[in-house]
């Protein structure tokens, strides 16, 4: 018992974030519950996110009934390689990702076959609500496929990884890096076993990293060291993150991206109840850095000022930067 | 500004406040008992008719039954009987039922049945009777006699009170030839009454008799006569044999008048037999099982006002919010992990109609091969609906099964699953699996494992009497509850799991 509270007492002193924190503080106070479907919604993040400039992998269609199944064929016409996805579908299910054409038929990235009636059979589905999780009637989105910078090679087993970024008001606080393992299946979900790996805000340099709520510095199936890894064009991403503020007016989020060879980062989707993880990842509390930002934010509010996106990163990377060099 | 804002902690101690006034309103200046110890005397009181009926006749039973205007108030009056039409008719401050049928054959039993107890409160009605009446018709050695009688009371008594006492005594004093003429050798309780009332009647006292039960458990009787009069401000009561005056506490005036209790047409060997035994019943139940009789107005509008049956419910209902406490503080304070926010409660509800270790038992059963059907439908890739239609079906079958199962094996536990359990079930199964698909087999194992540990205490919470009888009279804890949930959502510290989730930050 006493144990417990002494371990309490370090937490705190550690500003680490919990739950109910998260939820009281963040969540319930910045996340306005009208705007939930903008992030819920891969289609209208992603419109939302063309109207406002920033990056997202390009939408190539969309078929929102059985009759537009028939749009098919157009909507991929030129298109060797593209994703199918259910636009409110939940930990990656319903995703199909086509990796090449073979005479009339397509090709997964594991190189199965699949033929033209087996695609119109899971847009029925996805339409159908097989994917969305109260069954709610669906959308299916069809998009550029991402292709993972070469980059990750080393420190990845299979799958696409992801950079979170947590934004409050428009500044992040604290990223990460996710790598699929062997035990995620090549997801990228930190629960379904993926690693997240701290990443300092200044720089983009890999930190340590976190696995199963654990403390890690290799990855266990590569066996290659996760930290010191440079990301490249960290500023892009912070820029894009800080963006996310405007583009969807949530105040608390993660922002999930991906950094595609050509194109550079992207952002794949928005989450508004972010993981705590995060800290182990960066060994570092959310509380204490959230707290910074509100202070700076209310001098901001008395002043009668507002900052652009590329302050706030320019504010973020001042005072977060380098947690770890000491 | 961080934690409680001041319109919550405003509202928290408003609600706190007004909870514990009124509770503390009820207990203290209502006076309503705290536990359900506090008990009264109910006593149930069985009349067996029996009787032979005379073929081709029809059938007409006539008994007097309590009038129930006294200190005692029914709560339960029946009459039991097959084939036979009832009804009850008021005279003269009696009650009679009527049992009639256009044929009957052979033996006859007929019941009536009453449970009555103490009047629980209330003010007693004001008595009134006669206090005159006319001379009986008396004449020759009779009326000599009886004067001759008359003259020493006169002389012995002061009031109307004394008048009767002394008459009696007389009447019972044995070798008074007086007596004994009017007696004409007959000494039994009826005839001393007849003659008292004679006796009383020249004087223009009036007198009536009247038959009581005696509430005594367990014992054979019949009913015992007593007489009365009427003072012109209260009922006198006296016994006709000792002249013993004033009605014991445990006598219940059945009817009055000299009438027989039993009059049968079409039928013979008409027999009474009264069994009388008591029970114990909580003080407040009592009150307001009584509460159409009585004036318990304290009770008028709590949830003793209700009908028996929509209490019953309310019971269970009443203590929702505490399993659902129970669940806000294992999630919240706690960080356990459940199915949901309210699929613990709706479990912990099932369990009370399975009980809990066959519950927790029939449940991991059932979700376990709910989940394993559940797992080859979707493969099927079904919709939804359809989906959550078979594995109700499903569940049905297999609760079926396992009944007529344990049925066949004599336990007689597998009945106990009710109708409300299935869906419950069925959701849970449907839940389960998504989660599992989601978030892995190990997350969906512990969430469920989670769920049962939260039902399970909610359960046995919510099951606890003691409880369950101070929410249900006093139900104002429950805005006390209601403070404290609202002061837990704004709890901002960690949960107790996060304690160890987060305990890699504290090795260096």
């Amino acid at each position: 018992m006493f144990g417990l509270i002494k371990r309490w007492k370090a937490l705190e002193a550690k500003g680490i974030m919990g739950i109910n924190r998260r939820n009281a503080d963040y969540v319930l106070k910045y996340n306005k519950r009208h705007l939930y479907p903008i992030v819920d919604d891969k289609i209208l993040t992603k419109e939302r996110a063309i109207a406002a400039g920033i990056h997202v992998p390009k939408l190539y269609g969309i078929i929102s009934t059985e009759k537009e199944i028939d749009n098919f064929e157009r909507i991929v016409e030129g298109h060797n390689d593209f994703v199918i996805k259910p636009a409110q579908g939940a930990g990656g299910d319903g995703i199909i990702v086509i990796a090449d054409r073979f005479e009339d038929r397509f090709k997964s990235v594991s190189g199965k076959i699949i033929s033209r009636e087996e695609i119109d059979q899971q847009l029925s589905s996805i339409l159908s609500g097989l994917y969305s999780l109260g069954g709610h009637r669906d959308r299916v989105l069809i998009e550029y496929r991402v292709t993972p910078d070469p980059i990750f090679k080393s420190i990845s087993y299979e799958g696409v990884p992801d950079i979170r970024i947590i934004v409050l008001m428009g500044y992040p606080v604290m990223a990460m890096l996710r790598l699929p393992t062997r035990q995620s299946n090549g997801k990228a979900n930190l629960h379904q076993g993926a690693i997240g790996v701290g990443v300092d805000l200044a720089t983009g340099i890999t930190l340590k990293g976190t696995w199963l709520n654990n403390k890690i510095s290799k990855h266990p199936d590569t066996g290659n060291a996760v930290d010191g890894v440079q990301l490249p064009n960290w500023d892009g991403f912070m820029k894009l993150a800080a963006g996310c503020y405007e583009l969807c007016g949530l105040g608390y989020i993660g922002v999930d991206m991906v950094l595609d060879e050509e194109k550079g980062p992207l952002i794949l989707e928005l989450n508004a109840r972010p993981g705590l993880n995060i800290q182990i990842a960066n060994d570092c509390g959310l509380a204490k850095r959230t707290l910074a930002i509100e202070a700076h934010l209310e001098t901001l509010k008395k002043q009668g000022v507002s900052e652009t996106p590329e302050e706030r990163v320019r504010f973020s990377q001042s005072l977060f930067g380098h947690v770890n060099e000491a | 500004m961080r934690a409680l804002s001041l319109h919550l902690k405003v509202l928290i101690t408003l609600l706190v406040t007004l909870g514990v006034a009124i509770t503390a309103y009820q207990i203290f200046v209502l006076g309503i008992p705290v536990t359900e110890d506090e008990t009264d005397d109910l006593w149930n009181i069985d009349a067996r008719i029996e009787f032979q009926a005379s073929p081709r006749e029809p059938v007409k039973l006539q008994m007097y039954v309590p009038p129930l205007n006294q200190d005692y108030v029914s709560l339960n009056e029946s009459f039991i009987s097959n084939n036979y039409g009832v009804s009850i008719n008021r005279a003269n401050g009696n009650r009679k039922v009527t049992w009639s049928a256009r044929r009957a054959n052979g033996k006859q039993t007929l019941y009536y049945r009453l449970v009555l107890t103490k009047r629980y409160s209330g003010e007693r009605p004001i008595e009134k009777g006669p206090i005159f009446r006319d001379s009986l018709p008396v004449a020759g050695a009779e009326k000599i006699a009886a004067e001759a009688l008359l003259a020493p009371i006169r002389q012995h008594s002061a009031d109307v009170e004394t008048f009767i006492s002394e008459t009696i005594k007389r009447v019972n004093a044995k070798g008074d030839d007086n007596v004994k003429l009017l007696l004409g050798g007959d000494n039994s309780t009826a005839n001393k009454a007849r003659v008292i009332e004679l006796l009383l009647s020249i004087a223009h006292v009036p007198l009536e008799r009247l038959h009581t039960i005696r509430l005594v458990a367990n014992q054979q009787q019949s009913p015992e006569l007593w007489v009365r009069s009427f003072n012109g401000e209260k009922w006198l009561y006296f016994n006709p044999d000792t002249g013993e005056q004033g009605l014991p506490a445990d006598r219940l005036v059945w009817w009055t008048g000299a009438d027989e209790l039993l009059t049968l047409d079409g039928g013979k060997k008409a027999e009474v037999s009264f069994t009388l035994n008591n029970s114990e019943m909580n003080a407040i139940r009592l009150a307001k099982l009584t509460d159409e009789n009585t004036d318990a107005a304290f009770l008028e509008y709590s949830l003793y006002g209700l009908p028996l049956q929509t209490q019953q419910t309310y019971q269970i209902m009443i203590m929702i919010p505490i399993g659902v406490l129970v669940i806000l503080i294992l999630r919240n304070l706690g960080g356990l992990q459940t199915l949901g926010t309210f699929t613990p409660v709706l479990i912990a509800l099932a369990f009370r109609e399975t009980q809990l270790g066959f519950g927790i038992l029939l449940f991991t059963l059932i979700t376990a091969l709910g989940l394993s059907l559940r797992s080859y439908l979707e493969h099927l890739k079904l919709q939804m609906l359809p989906r959550l239609s078979i594995v109700l079906t499903f569940v049905v079958v297999l609760i079926a099964i396992i009944s007529l199962l344990s049925h066949k094996l004599g336990l007689e536990r597998g009945l106990s699953v009710a109708l409300f359990p299935m869906v419950i079930l069925t959701m849970t199964i449907e839940r389960l699996s998504i989660t599992w698909e989601e978030r892995g087999a190990s997350h969906a194992f512990k969430v469920a494992v989670g769920t049962l540990i939260a039902a399970t205490l909610a359960h046995l919470l919510m099951s606890i009497d003691e409880l369950t009888y101070f929410i249900f009279t006093f139900p104002a804890v429950l805005l006390i509850l209601v403070g404290f949930m609202l002061a837990m959502g704004r709890y901002r510290g960690y949960r107790l799991t996060e304690l160890f989730r987060f305990k890699a930050f504290l090795k260096d």
